[in-house]
């Protein structure tokens, strides 16, 4: 055994990203009390990048920090290595929205809060840091939520927060019965083949209680679609992205060392989960006439896949590769979709014409929800593709003929988006004016992830 | 050995030309066909240039580039006696649809650029020889039918090009999980399709399912009864060149998937299966028979000529399937008849269009008379009508003879069965002919004449190779039937 020192120093470079994290929230919050904006925002985008940087160069690791709590591997660094890059695109999204409002630093700063606790959580391995990562996160997430003094805003940041703290409370209660029936807070304590059935399935049903109202799956889902309505697009858009790749991650973990075969089926439960949440997603957001809400529901349905990922854990590495590939397609597509209608409108009828109004933005909005539908060569098609796999590769071929059904419906419900836009008529001309640099980059950049992404890997 | 990646440069070239488009935006009709016509035309050019090179009978001119090594998937084409005729036939169509639609005057740049990526698809899923490869090219194409339907269609486009895109979508759904399953099964897994041919990885009942998902997904294709209620609809709606090549080309994608994914991938399972198979392909034959012979809007009618057509196709690879030592004549006349087909009926909604453009009503009832004030049209419509019902010494009668002869020695009653359709066939056309073309000459004709150039130099060579292969189909045959003897060797 080395000395006390030399561990901490250790352990702290292991978690140099996650440092580097909450010093840019710190940082940008300081910038916002001295009121200046632009350069709280370069400092969040430097520090985001550099987050990115200190990920890319422990690429490879494999092993934990912090006496096994928290792990340092595939799943660790490629959340940050995703969700640095989307979090600074929704400070992109909030420029072009929030500029000039009256508390546009904090917002920068609570996204880099967020995307810290769900960087934690995509790391856990432990019981702590799941809760104080999903805390970090939905506290954040909460205030992102009211930013707009709106009656709906404030309406959709208030369900946000009771449904937040009720499960948050479920899953704080369900995981004491973890920790009393192992005697410690690891996950890697789960593996012991005498825990009594009952209490470990007590825990995992409040385990997911917990995390599935963060990642909105159905049945945990019902403050999405008023959430996002409510809230600003670009914090909708943030809300889309970050917190679900944290969660799916940390399930992942939990996945990892939660026995497949043991007491508790819970590839099943969540098998059963991601046929409902992409089911019910796919139907309700058929009816929706509000982009946004229609997005809304298109998360939870996308949520369902994400699911996929994780009942394939058992079967091999390939699950988390297709986690990780889903996760990073996901980021781009949703957020492209998501930058477009910030700059478009919310209603179906704003989108009418587009296509040849602003032809590229059209054909962007267009990649970006054929993407989600899955069609190659997309990203979406990438990840949907070895989701796919890994859940056969599982045993679980029905939940891939569900998830390829559904796939199916999903194109009618982003279909109509794509007529709209093409074959609408040319519609008034509502456009929420000129198109901020800040926006438009993002568009490019999504843009380029969701097409090149399949050829680059 | 030539190193020149002439396929890719076949793939791609249409592709070049829409970007090119797309980086020209060039605002005149005349600019924009100018560039989809000769990179059809080169496309076409670089096709011929395969065939010259030569293809022995296997897979030839291989073509291997990594993509993405940690699933086993690459970048992998290459071309044998099955695909080519199918290469040749789209890029021969598609220069003929780019000419006859050169007066296209709503968004032509568009129009044009989703035609040549349609092409590009088109030409990719027939040479892939990677399933993952395969796949991208297949879906691409949904996505520009799609388009060029709702863009630039008529009667309700949007509502037929949602119904063709939904349905096309579970087939080609149901083929991904046939082609995850195909890849699972394989050790070590691949992509890579001449290893899969050569030995087909899956047995007992994964094979059975894999099949299973794999004949609804090219069932819905090519299509077979009933799988088909979205071909009438899409026909109706869509513009004569997406039309032509729905029919001509998209529709050979299913026969093709039968040949390559059923009958060499899942070859055992395909026998077990095939007498199912088989009834269907018949049914389905006569049932589009049928059906055609109900409607009175003509180009309906075409449209269910070709689920008739499309069974024998079918019939002629699951009776290949049903006994692999039956005979050398239900995968030759299989072939044949997708490239006989495409000509014919490209042909036949090409000249539909023609006469839509001048009575501007496709109803039979509304019709008639028509031959006096336009021989050309009206003689090469009878032309390839004849052709489509299977007269001798035109482009049908070789394949669909050799799919009778080889069904007759495997199934003999369900061949005779399938005779009903051809007779049902050769009367709904007979109604056709004399119903629009002949009897009273209509008071009003429109001021446009007889086909003018353009439509003769789309439609003209058409007509010139119904009646080449028609007459001479060795130059084909050749080249399908050494194939096929490998094919069919490696089955016993």
């Amino acid at each position: 055994m080395s000395s006390g020192g030399m561990d901490m120093k250790r352990d702290l470079l292991l978690v140099l990203p996650q440092i580097v994290l909450l010093l840019t929230a710190v940082g940008a919050l300081v910038a916002e009390m001295l009121r200046r904006r632009r350069l709280g925002l370069a400092w969040t985008l430097g520090g985001l990048g550099a987050a990115g940087a200190a990920a890319l160069r422990q690429l490879g690791a494999d092993t934990t920090a912090f006496s096994g709590t928290f792990r340092v591997d595939a799943l660790s660094h490629w959340s940050v290595l995703i969700l640095a890059p989307a979090a600074g695109l929704c400070c992109l999204l909030a420029r072009q929205e929030l500029r000039g409002t009256p508390r546009e630093g904090t917002v920068y700063s609570l996204l880099c809060f967020g995307t810290l606790g769900a960087a934690l959580l995509a790391g856990t391995g432990d019981l702590m840091f799941l809760v104080l990562g999903l805390l970090i996160n939905s506290l954040s997430g909460f205030a992102l939520a009211a930013y707009s003094k709106t009656k709906a805003g404030t309406e959709g940041a208030l369900k946000y927060f009771i449904y937040g703290t009720v499960t948050t409370a479920i899953l704080i209660f369900g995981l004491t019965y973890w920790v009393g029936i192992t005697g410690d807070t690891l996950l890697t304590s789960l593996a012991r083949p005498d825990l009594p059935p009952l209490a470990l399935a007590f825990g995992f049903v409040a385990l997911i209680t917990g995390l599935g109202y963060a990642a909105s799956i159905f049945p945990f889902h019902f403050w999405t679609p008023d959430t996002f309505e409510g809230a600003p697009v670009s914090v909708a858009a943030y809300l889309s992205v970050v917190p679900k790749i944290g969660v799916f991650f940390a399930l992942a973990q939990v996945g990892r060392s939660l026995p497949a075969n043991g007491p508790v089926a819970w590839p099943l439960v969540l098998a059963g989960l991601a046929v409902a949440s992409m089911t019910f997603g796919n139907l309700l957001a058929l009816l929706q006439q509000n982009v946004v809400r229609l997005l809304a529901y298109s998360t939870i349905a996308q949520a369902g896949y994400f699911l996929l990922g994780v009942v394939g854990l058992p079967a091999g590495a390939g699950a988390r590769r297709a986690l990780i590939v889903f996760a990073a397609a996901y980021a781009a597509m949703n957020l492209g979709a998501f930058a477009v209608v910030l700059s478009t409108g919310k209603t179906l009828a704003d989108f009418r014409g587009l296509g040849t109004r602003r032809v590229f933005a059209g054909a962007a909005l267009t990649v970006f929800l054929f993407s989600l539908v899955g069609i190659p060569p997309l990203a979406g098609f990438a990840g949907k593709l070895l989701l796919f796999e890994a859940t056969m590769a599982a045993g679980y071929t029905w939940l891939a003929v569900a998830a390829v059904l559904n796939s199916v419906l999903s194109l009618a419900v982003y279909l109509r988006v794509v007529a709209a836009m093409y074959f609408g008529g040319t519609g008034e001309t509502s456009d929420m004016g000129p198109v901020s640099w800040a926006g438009q980059a993002v568009v490019v950049t999504c843009f380029l992830v969701t097409v090149l992404l399949m050829f680059v890997f | 050995m030539n190193t020149f990646p002439l396929l890719s440069l076949t793939v791609f070239l249409p592709l070049l030309g829409a970007a090119l488009l797309l980086l020209l935006r060039p605002r005149g009709r005349r600019a924009a066909f100018a560039i989809g016509i000769g990179t059809a035309a080169l496309t076409l050019l670089a096709a011929g240039l395969v065939w010259a090179r030569g293809v022995p009978g296997g897979f030839a001119q291989l073509e291997e580039l990594p993509w993405i090594p940690a699933i086993g998937a690459a970048y992998r084409l290459g071309v044998d006696g099955v695909s080519l005729p199918l290469v040749l036939l789209t890029a021969v169509l598609f220069l003929a649809t780019l000419i006859y639609s050169a007066n296209t005057s709503e968004q032509p740049a568009s129009f044009v650029a989703l035609m040549l990526l349609l092409e590009t698809a088109c030409l990719g899923a027939f040479l892939a020889l990677d399933l993952l490869l395969f796949y991208v090219f297949f879906e691409v194409t949904l996505v520009g039918m799609y388009f060029i339907i709702a863009g630039w269609g008529h009667d309700n486009p949007k509502q037929a090009a949602l119904t063709f895109f939904i349905y096309t979508l579970v087939g080609s759904l149901f083929l991904l999980l046939a082609i995850l399953a195909l890849y699972l099964g394989a050790a070590p897994h691949t992509f890579d399709m001449r290893a899969l041919l050569a030995h087909p990885p899956l047995g007992g009942t994964a094979a059975l399912l894999t099949f299973g998902a794999l004949a609804l997904a090219f069932a819905i294709k090519t299509p077979l009864f009933p799988f088909h209620t979205w071909l009438p609809t899409a026909h109706t709606a869509a513009p004569a060149a997406g039309s032509a090549i729905l029919a001509g080309v998209l529709l050979k994608l299913g026969g093709y998937g039968f040949i390559r994914f059923g009958l060499q991938m899942t070859p055992d399972a395909f026998r077990q299966l095939a007498p199912y198979v088989l009834g269907l392909a018949v049914f389905s034959a006569i049932y589009g028979a049928f059906a055609a012979l109900g409607q009175t809007d003509i180009k309906r009618m075409v449209a269910y000529t070709s689920v008739n057509h499309m069974g024998y196709v079918v019939f002629g690879v699951a009776a290949a399937a049903l006994r692999p030592a039956g005979g050398p004549f239900g995968l030759d006349g299989a072939v044949l008849q997708m490239v006989s087909h495409g000509i014919v009926t490209g042909g036949l909604f090409l000249l539909i269009g023609a006469l839509q453009d001048r009575t501007h009503t496709r109803d039979m009832g509304q019709l008639g008379g028509l031959a006096p004030a336009y021989p050309v049209l009206s003689g090469l419509f009878i032309l390839a009508s004849f052709a489509s019902l299977g007269l001798p010494a035109l482009a049908h009668f070789p394949a669909e003879f050799q799919i009778f002869l080889g069904g007759y020695q495997v199934a003999p009653v369900a061949t005779a069965l399938l005779l009903v359709g051809l007779i049902i066939t050769t009367a709904l056309y007979l109604r056709a002919i004399q119903r629009v073309f002949l009897g009273e000459q209509p008071a009003v004709l429109s001021p446009l004449g007889d086909l003018g150039a353009r439509e003769l130099w789309a439609i003209g060579p058409l007509v010139a190779l119904i009646v080449l292969i028609g007459l001479y189909p060795e130059f084909l045959l050749g080249l399908i039937h050494a194939t096929q003897r490998l094919i069919m060797a490696g089955h016993e």
